[in-house]
């Protein structure tokens, strides 16, 4: 790994830590706030590429783990990866993964603006929402023992703000790319 | 702005090795999670929530740091009673609890340089593979704890600049700047690494 490689995936984990800091932003057309942390790792596998972007979240839960109060909320420490919603920060790194994995192998630099955006869309809602909720839904069923059907009902509600966040991170995604651009390309 | 989650202290749990703390907390998890019956559980609970009074610090600090974990054990406890049975619901919840009480001791007792320490450790078998360098995961730690401040008086500037201009913040509107002017200064900051030979060359 060159040390620009690492220097970004650590200056993108440190931009995942900040927009946990921030307060909430609202959109205008929904009374819901977006918590800007799951939408950051969103973009890190949009803006880095999987290898790059899954390394910052890894940083991410590793300063977490060893007790900085890095995520949402003030929180940190082995107690967040001892939770029954422990499995959504796994999935984290594979939603920063299969993203990342995916907007390299779907979107080129000839594409036009939209097909540009709308695959980084598919790329983060694979990774974001698909990935993230059955890493989420199966850790949380199998620790708490409850079923799968009640860890999918109880997880339902939060659907509908990662497809908005899969959405935001497609449109920004392809702003960063244009203005500059990161993403390893398909030779 | 980033405090660690350490309190001070000269306690056993505190003069214990970090990998001995942390073997044990991966032991004792596993053993919570197949004991089923409430009133073990329920003494594991007691048994963490006494070790963070052996912290001394003021019930409302123990307050404070357990209460990010609170209220998502209430709610699965109460979810799992509803939907399942009662008893399933307390076997949830004390398990649950004790589980978030011993991590949370473990963090409380273990400074940030000595966690550093295990993990560079437990990257040095990685290492012999080449898959990653042990001294890079140091480096990255810090570079990431030196740049939080930074970027969040970046994001600062560019809500003053919508306020300056009468726009409402957006999502869109402040990550794009944020990233672009954040990620730009990477090239400066690898070579600045690469100056001083931090990272030595193989």
């Amino acid at each position: 790994m060159s040390t620009r490689d690492l220097v970004l995936s650590a200056l993108f984990a440190a931009i995942i830590v900040a927009l946990g800091l921030v307060p909430p932003i609202m959109l205008g057309f929904i009374p819901v706030p977006i918590t800007a942390q799951s939408l950051g790792v969103m973009l890190a596998g949009v803006v880095l590429g999987a290898k790059r972007g899954m390394i910052s979240v890894l940083l991410v839960l590793v300063l977490a783990a060893i007790g900085l109060p890095v995520l949402s909320g003030g929180r940190g420490g082995l107690a967040v990866f001892m939770a029954p919603t422990t499995g959504y920060l796994i999935g984290w790194v594979f939603t920063a993964l299969i993203t990342g994995y995916l907007s390299q192998v779907m979107v080129g630099r000839d594409q036009s603006g939209l097909v540009q955006t709308v695959n980084f869309f598919i790329a983060a809602l694979c990774g974001g929402v698909v990935v993230l909720y059955g890493f989420g839904i199966v850790y949380l069923a199998l620790v708490t023992g409850m079923g799968f059907t009640q860890a999918f009902l109880g997880s339902m509600a939060f659907i509908p703000g990662d497809v908005i966040k899969a959405l935001i991170a497609a449109l920004a995604g392809r702003a960063v790319m244009v203005g500059y651009p990161l993403l390893p390309q398909r030779a | 702005m980033m405090r660690s989650l350490h309190v001070d202290g000269d306690s056993f749990l505190h003069r214990l090795q970090p990998g001995v703390k942390l073997t044990a907390l991966a032991i004792v998890s596993l053993c919570l999670f197949t004991i089923q019956t409430p009133a073990v559980l329920a003494i594991a609970a007691i048994i963490g929530l006494a070790g963070h009074c052996m912290l001394r610090i003021s019930p409302r600090q123990i307050w404070l740091r357990l209460r990010p974990f609170a209220l998502i054990v209430v709610v699965v406890a109460l979810f799992t009673a509803i939907l399942n049975s009662p008893g399933e619901g307390l076997t949830a919840f004390f398990r649950l609890a004790a589980l978030a009480l011993f991590a949370s001791l473990v963090t409380a007792t273990t400074t940030t340089g000595d966690f550093i320490d295990v993990i560079t450790r437990a990257a040095l078998p990685l290492e012999r593979i080449g898959l990653v360098r042990a001294q890079d995961v140091g480096l990255s730690i810090g570079l990431v704890i030196r740049f939080v401040p930074e970027i969040v008086s970046r994001y600062e500037a560019i809500r003053d600049a919508h306020h300056a201009r009468g726009l409402k913040l957006n999502p869109i509107s402040v990550a794009v700047p944020l990233i672009i002017t954040t990620l730009r200064s990477a090239d400066e900051i690898a070579s600045a690494i690469d100056a001083r030979g931090i990272r030595r060359q193989k």
